[in-house]
């Protein structure tokens, strides 16, 4: 795959199809990946894939205004793509779309003290409720003929949402100000998040602030809600923000559960298809009312 | 003074402190990592390899520390906020972090005094416990310390066989440790230096810190190196050394926050002009400050190697890497 790859990204900028390649290469320890980003046709030869490749590269493409870009796009980055074309973020034409398949990535938690060993990969939770055969959008899927059994999808993705549904407002409450408390307000799950692209975050503003900016209950909670109600139908559920966050904050329960909502009650589901409009910027006389009171 | 502790001695130690000291180490919190909190018994603390996610100097510089208030009569005007002065031990401080304080105090100890910071120094006693398993993150003993090193700390643990031998550094890590365990034999005094050389050889990264770095200011490394970067501030949160801070009005009180050059927002001025309007200006910034201002305010670099900003990069950007090959 590596090898398809490296070609594909080689006759793009030969053929000058684009101008950039954002890609993989491994990082300085040797073992991880770390976003590479190649413009010239030696640089491809740098590119890797593999389960180390746990980023969501989509979150660049706008770093480069006015250039033609190829990705390499696993299924979750192509969701995301489909995300910023709907929002107007992107032009398709400026674009090319390599995708990967994909069998899920690793643990780093996991792996933090060991030494990268293959039969010791440990697939990430997220990769767990991802269908890598839903490829939205792509101009060239390079396919994985070695391909592990995908690390098993499960039946019911939501059932740790249910779970928690069914505990007390108190016991829920409890909980998430135990997990929020703990913010420490580096914003790391916004900086690698393809959906958190405002040009100036609600966080960041200061006349007037929207809410306090010292770690303190009041002030986390109100950022990691706004961040969860402000993805509610973009989400595609990379869990990178989860990934990120360097103290362990469970965010991708709060975004699975927003990602049900909308599931039930709109049938929507985010980044499966560039031809329909973003569910809030969608109407339907249909579309349920009773929540409001 | 050495003295050898058993699992037992440390714990009973522990224990009794609890009653005239706040007692702060670092704990296990299950699939998240490991926090120094504040511990209530012996049971509680974490003596394993992991490092603590977060450094010590939360307890020092806290990410929101109210430094003026309203006056509680509700008259007109500000008055100082105190801070608390009954005393505190920190237990299981890596050596890297108890560094990371002395390149700290040239800040808030020195020139300017900072009584919040000074004071919350002078009331807490560091006990260290040196590495076993330093990991790939690790550079100290490339920035002058070492997983031995007993620099800024009161008192040293080694885990070593199923006990502790701690070296008492200072009068005030004699007060905690005081007759706790028994003494070492002059016969094991020796081992400890091959222990401590053995310990400073574990460290496998090894980096040459930059010279003269004001010459490639406009470089292209710069932009190179910065690419990946998603303007979060976990390189600087975590950072033992990193202590710039934005200063907040909130509820009638004046906040001193964490804040970071990663940030765009923070050197935004009012007028709108941002001069460092790019990633390249923002991470330049930190390796800059790091590798260049303070070496030639203090004569030391502002990094320690403790490899927290390695270790959680989201995107696995290495300054210990960008460092060592930021040459002319």
């Amino acid at each position: 795959m590596v090898e398809e790859i490296r070609s594909k990204a080689k006759e793009l900028l030969k053929t000058k199809r684009v101008d950039i390649i954002i890609g993989y290469k491994r990082a300085s320890d040797g073992v991880s990946a770390t976003p590479a980003f190649v413009n010239t046709v030696e640089g491809a030869d740098e590119l890797i894939w593999d389960a180390y490749c746990t980023y969501n590269l989509s979150r660049y493409l706008n770093d480069f205004p006015g250039k033609k870009k190829g990705i390499v796009a696993k299924a979750c980055d192509a969701k995301s793509i489909i995300v910023l074309l709907q929002e107007n973020q992107l032009r398709r034409e400026d674009i090319f779309v390599i995708g990967v398949e994909c069998s899920g990535v690793i643990d780093e938690e996991k792996l933090r003290f060991g030494e990268g060993d293959a039969d010791r990969i440990q697939f990430d939770q997220r990769c767990k409720g991802c269908d890598p055969s839903v490829y939205p959008i792509c101009d060239l899927l390079i396919k994985d003929k070695g391909r592990a059994k995908t690390p098993g999808l499960e039946k019911d993705p939501y059932e740790a949402v249910r779970k928690f549904e069914v505990k007390s407002i108190q016991d829920r409450f409890n909980f998430w100000k135990e997990e929020f408390s703990r913010c420490i307000r580096c914003y790391a799950c916004r900086g690698v998040c393809p959906s958190c692209y405002c040009p100036r975050c609600v966080a960041d503003q200061t006349m007037p602030a929207w809410f306090s900016k010292a770690t303190s209950f009041e002030g986390n909670f109100a950022w990691n809600v706004t961040r969860a109600i402000h993805l509610a139908g973009r989400c595609i559920d990379c869990g990178e923000c989860e990934r990120a966050c360097p103290i362990g904050i469970p965010l991708r329960d709060i975004n699975k559960k927003i990602e049900k909502d909308v599931k039930e009650l709109f049938g929507y589901e985010a980044g499966l298809s560039d031809n329909g409009k973003p569910l809030f910027a969608s109407f339907d006389k249909e579309d349920p009312e009773d929540f409001i009171r | 003074m050495m003295r050898v502790l058993t699992k037992e001695d440390l714990k009973k130690l522990i224990n009794s402190l609890s009653n005239s000291f706040e007692v702060i180490g670092p704990k296990e919190i299950p699939n998240k990592g490991v926090f120094y909190s504040p511990i209530t018994g012996g049971d509680e603390l974490y003596m394993g390899d992991s490092f603590a996610i977060e450094p010590a100097k939360k307890f020092f510089l806290k990410p929101s520390c109210a430094i003026l208030s309203e006056k509680p009569d509700g008259g007109f005007g500000l008055e100082d906020v105190g801070v608390p002065s009954d005393k505190r031990v920190i237990i299981g401080l890596r050596p890297c972090e108890a560094r990371g304080l002395t390149l700290l105090d040239k800040i808030f100890d020195a020139e300017h005094k900072d009584k919040f910071y000074i004071e919350e120094r002078s009331r807490t006693t560091l006990i260290g416990l040196a590495c076993d398993k330093p990991d790939r993150g690790c550079f100290c003993t490339s920035m002058g310390g070492s997983p031995a090193d007993g620099q800024g700390l009161d008192a040293i643990i080694f885990a070593a066989e199923g006990q502790y031998i701690v070296e008492v550094i200072t009068d005030k890590g004699r007060e905690i440790i005081g007759s706790t365990g028994k003494k070492l034999d002059d016969g094991e005094q020796k081992a400890r230096k091959s222990d401590k050389k053995k310990r400073h050889d574990s460290v496998k990264t090894k980096i040459t810190p930059p010279e003269g770095l004001d010459k490639m200011v406009d470089n292209d490394y710069w932009s190179e190196v910065s690419r990946a970067c998603v303007s979060c501030g976990i390189c600087t949160y975590l950072c033992p050394t990193c202590h710039c801070f934005d200063l907040v009005d909130e509820e009638r009180k004046r906040l001193r926050c964490y804040d970071g050059c990663s940030f765009p927002d923070f050197t935004l001025e009012a007028s709108g002009v941002n001069p460092r309007p790019t990633k390249k200006e923002r991470y330049r910034q930190r390796v800059y400050h790091k590798f260049d201002y303070f070496k030639k305010n203090f004569g030391e670099n502002l990094c320690v190697g403790c490899g927290r900003c390695i270790r959680y990069c989201p995107v696995k950007i290495d300054i210990a890497a960008i460092a060592d090959g930021a040459r002319v």
